[in-house]
């Protein structure tokens, strides 16, 4: 099963899904471009556990995680 | 004599109020940290944190409430302290905090997200990061000049 983790004031929210479902699939890269088009950050783990920003849907990633655009505080 | 008496004890307090000030923030953050547990939103995002911290971020904010981050363009080291704003400070080569940068998630999150958004931010892009954040220096003001005025003779 793929994740993904949505930053929100509850924590976050996860969305599972299976990357061999394609109807699941679809659904996941439809939450990624909204996400997207809101101004979130998606960022994926390397096997080597290294932090990687993607700008674009990969079925094949098992952790996605979004966070909102950042701001001057 | 007087006067220089007055102006040693106007030192004193100085630092007495300065190592009060400090005292209040390290309780306050401490506090805010040992209630997270009975919070859910903000154990989870604690939860979420410990995840992707690296094995030697995850010890350090285990031991310390803070863990280090280094820019990826720059090569310079960052500190994350627990907490939502104005918890990253820059560090120089000595370790000492020398700059202060407050950049935050345009929502409201709790802590352990807030620190985890910095952290990627910082390892990934930076530039951008930086270029949205607001900074301020982290040393505290130094100690006012303490005059020593004399008093005319009758």
């Amino acid at each position: 099963m793929a994740i993904q983790i949505v930053m929100d004031r509850t924590g976050d929210t996860r969305h599972e899904f299976d990357a061999e479902d394609i109807k699941a699939v679809a659904a996941a890269e439809r939450r990624f471009n909204e996400l997207m088009l809101a101004g979130f950050t998606a960022a994926s783990r390397t096997a080597s556990g290294d932090t990687m920003v993607t700008r674009t849907f990969d079925p094949a990633a098992e952790e996605t995680l979004f966070y909102p655009r950042l701001v001057g505080g | 004599m007087l006067a220089i008496t007055l102006s040693s004890a106007a030192r004193r307090l100085w630092h007495f109020l300065i190592d009060r000030v400090r005292e209040v923030q390290v309780r306050r953050a401490r506090y805010w940290e040992l209630h997270a547990s009975s919070r859910e939103p903000e154990a989870r995002g604690l939860t979420l944190l410990r995840e992707w911290l690296s094995p030697e971020q995850r010890a350090q904010f285990d031991a310390e409430r803070y863990f280090d981050v280094i820019g990826c363009h720059s090569g310079k080291r960052y500190r994350i302290r627990y907490g939502t704003s104005a918890n990253v400070d820059e560090l120089d080569d000595a370790g000492v905090p020398r700059m202060g940068w407050c950049f935050v998630p345009n929502a409201y999150l709790v802590a352990g997200d807030v620190m985890l958004a910095q952290k990627i931010a910082l390892e990934t892009n930076e530039r951008a990061a930086l270029a949205v954040a607001n900074r301020f220096p982290r040393s505290l003001p130094s100690a006012p000049a303490f005059t020593v005025v004399r008093s005319r003779g009758f």
